[in-house]
């Protein structure tokens, strides 16, 4: 079996995974969805009503079987209407998806992008100049929390300096959202891209590489980058997680009409289609995302051999 | 010299040219509102959408209260009662939704049914109201319980009048329409062509602010013409930048605490009466920077609300706690056959002002002995539903009619759509039925007085304090004035203010 028929297999397999975990979990929330939406829509408390939901949501039937006719509704294409806007939760998330991915990818490729230099740099002159402000860099983003962070930037940089109009609805609006997810991946990335670099200069076939007249920049670049950069990505992948969560506060901080900020009002009122349509489309920006660092990190092993 | 003239001419043209430009780009400015809510949906039956379209300047209602808390007529022109059950409602002549449609008794009859079958807050006062029009502009009204005062359960906020369109959406007369609308973020909202002075009026964006400090310094930099609802602990900072404009103003919304009648630490009346008791409403106002003690249920300017200041006894609330069997063990907690008097007292974040009472709460209670546990919650109509509370503090606009029955009826009657407290008891609802027959407006409020005295009596709400809230005004906006609590933040006039 090839590689890509492999992780595609093992990407299905681990979504219809997620997505049953997903289900079974919140089908045992405590809180029952037809309550819920009698409560919120002030709907009279009526048998007819509650039996009329019941087997609209096909809750009257077996778990597996409500779960089967679920996966099948969401594959093609209906995911339900939210409880609290009585609107289609799919249209929704087609809505407010691009704004969060723009958001996240944004931020993570340019962590991704400032990393390798800054990371080179610190690596080049250990207790340096670089080195000093990008280790100063990720103490701060690992003990302050974003949300914390992006209300001291939007003091400082919106309402004190007036550099930026952070609440607008254009591109300037994103900045400040772009920049938090950046920081904090561009603290941690280049770290662990300056590690490794690091760890290998301690090699014996490095100093070999010093022995036969290369400089410094030139033996990390050439016998350094490609193995610091296998690390690179396994850390790039943690930081995507992380983002996804990362994004949802920020979202709210805000007021960005993304899915995180959708998450977190249909968190409050039990959404359930939201919630199960939220868990696929992390699960799935997860996997997809795994799958696209393991084919990479294949195809630079297959470059190094 | 001629050119030097004809530079001038050119200079003047385009500089003439750039102020018409400006202008135009002036009065094409969306005015900018940001607020703590947005409605959760369009359908305006469902769940409290019908309060934040009207809140929104989208929806009226056939009548309601003005900034001086009067009821009067709005859509309707008269409502006349025929018999018991019966009343005849008079619509004002050539109004149209935003559709074009007119506003006639047959399409609010149907816009009304509709929210009737589908929303139960609306069946509060009047049970289940059937609808004929008599003519275009007549609408015979037939309540399953008599109500004496038809003019207030129309002003009531799930009433909302619309014209129920084809396709199951809904149009509405305000002076605002939807141009777009983004669940839990943004409304776009257009002039209603349709709507006096609608050319006097420019669009408005609506945006929902989920975090007050956000909301604040969203104001701070100038990117809101309104900021409506600012928390407190940032008023002082805001008011010594001149810059800015920050009006305060009374409300009718009451913070109030529901004291669950159904938790075994609350079901004695005498450990509710002592929680009451212990609360010390000027520590509640110094902790949200204003407001004034609770006098009642309603806010001081209502010519119905109390007029004594709720009182703090601790020491007979402790009296009260050793007559119920809780009596004060070694480590200075109340317990009664071995069991810890133990509370849940719960907040929720949408109004801040709560969360910043709950710890004062928590301090004043477990200095009578009880031990205090707090929770923050989101869901809090959801927790507050399902009774898992002891204490749930809770802010409600008290009277949204101008009257006083909706808010007793809906929230305290046995088994009401709103009644958190599971309170149950039949004397108190036989108080709440002479509402049905009384028109007089002193002698409403006599019973008022009754119903909320018999609510003291037994405890299952303790009132705290009557708020003031904050509202954040630009330059070109200096000319708006806040009324009516957050029932009427966009309003016809706001265009006007600018």
């Amino acid at each position: 079996m090839t590689l890509p028929v492999r992780i595609t297999l093992r990407t299905i397999a681990s979504l219809l995974a997620i997505s049953l975990l997903a289900f079974a979990i919140i089908s045992a929330m405590p809180s029952d969805p037809v309550a819920i939406a009698i409560r919120a829509w002030n709907l009279p408390v009526d048998g007819e009503i509650v039996a009329g939901l019941r087997a609209q949501w096909g809750l009257d039937r077996p778990f597996l079987e409500r779960y089967a006719a679920w996966i099948l509704r969401f594959f093609s294409g209906d995911w339900g209407l939210s409880f609290r806007t009585g609107e289609p939760v799919l249209d929704e998330f087609l809505r407010r998806l691009p704004l969060t991915l723009t958001i996240a990818f944004s931020g993570l490729t340019l962590a991704l992008v400032a990393a390798v230099p800054l990371g080179f740099l610190a690596a080049l002159k250990p207790r340096g100049l670089v080195d000093g402000v990008t280790r100063m860099l990720a103490v701060l983003v690992q003990a302050v929390p974003s949300i914390w962070l992006g209300l001291v930037f939007l003091w400082v940089l919106g309402v004190q300096l007036r550099w930026i109009r952070p609440f607008s609805r254009d591109w300037s609006g994103l900045i400040l959202p772009i920049a938090l997810i950046a920081l904090h991946s561009l603290a941690v990335l280049t770290r662990v891209y300056r590690r490794d670099l690091i760890d290998i200069s301690s090699q014996p076939f490095f100093r070999t590489a010093l022995a036969k007249g290369l400089g410094r920049p030139a033996a990390l670049w050439r016998h350094g980058h490609a193995h610091a950069l296998y690390a690179l990505l396994s850390a790039f992948r943690a930081e995507a997680s992380w983002a996804v969560g990362s994004t949802a506060a920020i979202e709210v901080l805000f007021g960005l009409p993304g899915i995180g900020q959708f998450l977190v009002e249909s968190i409050a009122a039990r959404d359930y289609p939201v919630l199960q349509a939220y868990v696929m489309v992390v699960a799935g920006w997860l996997l997809l995302l795994n799958a696209g660092i393991a084919a990479s990190l294949a195809w630079l092993g297959g470059r190094r051999a | 010299m001629k050119t030097l003239l004809r530079a001038l001419r050119v200079s003047a043209a385009l500089l003439a040219s750039a102020a018409a430009l400006s202008t135009t780009a002036w009065a094409a400015e969306p005015l900018r509102v940001g607020a703590s809510f947005i409605t959760s949906g369009l359908d305006p039956a469902k769940g409290s959408n019908g309060w934040a379209l009207t809140s929104h300047g989208i929806g009226e209602n056939l009548f309601s209260v003005d900034r001086d808390g009067v009821l009067g007529p709005n859509l309707a022109e008269s409502a006349e009662r025929v018999d018991e059950f019966t009343w005849l409602v008079k619509l004002k002549p050539n109004r149209r939704f935003a559709d074009g449609t007119e506003v006639s008794a047959a399409t609010v009859g149907a816009g009304l049914a509709h929210t009737m079958a589908n929303n139960k807050a609306a069946l509060a006062t009047g049970g289940t109201l059937r609808f004929q029009a008599v003519d275009p502009l007549t609408l015979q009204v037939t309540t399953e319980k008599p109500v004496a005062l038809i003019q207030a359960l129309f002003a009531e906020w799930p009433l909302v009048t619309y014209h129920l369109q084809g396709d199951g959406t809904a149009s509405f007369s305000g002076p605002y329409a939807v141009k777009s609308f983004r669940p839990d973020a943004e409304i776009e909202l257009e002039p209603n062509p349709h709507f006096a002075g609608a050319e006097k009026r420019g669009p408005v964006t609506y945006r929902k602010f989920a975090d007050g400090q956000a909301l604040t310094l969203a104001f701070e930099a100038g990117q809101l013409d309104l900021a409506f609802g600012l928390p407190s602990e940032g008023i002082a900072r805001l008011k010594a930048n001149e810059d800015l404009t920050v009006k305060e103003f009374a409300v009718g919304y009451q913070y109030l605490a529901y004291l669950n009648t159904r938790s075994p630490m609350l079901a004695d009346a005498r450990v509710r009466r002592a929680v009451d008791l212990a609360i010390d409403r000027d520590q509640l106002v110094l902790a949200i920077h204003g407001g004034t003690p609770a006098t009642g249920a309603y806010a001081p300017y209502f010519p119905f609300a109390g007029k004594q200041a709720r009182s703090t006894d601790v020491g007979k609330a402790a009296g009260l706690l050793d007559e119920a069997g809780w009596v004060v063990s070694a480590d200075g907690k109340r317990s009664k056959d071995g069991a810890t008097l133990r509370l849940a007292v719960l907040a929720y974040p949408q109004r801040p002002d709560l969360v910043a009472m709950l710890p004062v709460v928590k301090a004043q209670l477990a200095a009578l002995g009880i031990e205090v546990e707090t929770r923050i919650v989101e869901n809090a109509n959801e927790v507050a539903g399902s009774g898992d509370f002891d204490v749930f503090l809770w802010a409600q606009h008290t009277a949204p009619s101008g009257d006083p029955a909706f808010f007793l009826n809906s929230t305290f009657r046995t088994g009401a759509g709103l009644n958190f407290s599971g309170y149950a008891d039949d004397a108190f609802d036989a108080i709440l039925d002479g509402f049905a027959e009384e028109t007089d407006p002193a002698k409403r409020a006599a019973i008022a007085a009754a119903a909320e005295a018999k609510l003291i009596e037994d405890a299952p709400v303790s009132f705290l304090v009557s708020p003031v809230w904050h509202v954040g005004v630009s330059k070109a906006l200096s000319g708006y004035e806040p009324w009516g609590s957050d029932y009427h933040v966009l309003r016809a006039d706001i265009g006007e203010a600018r």
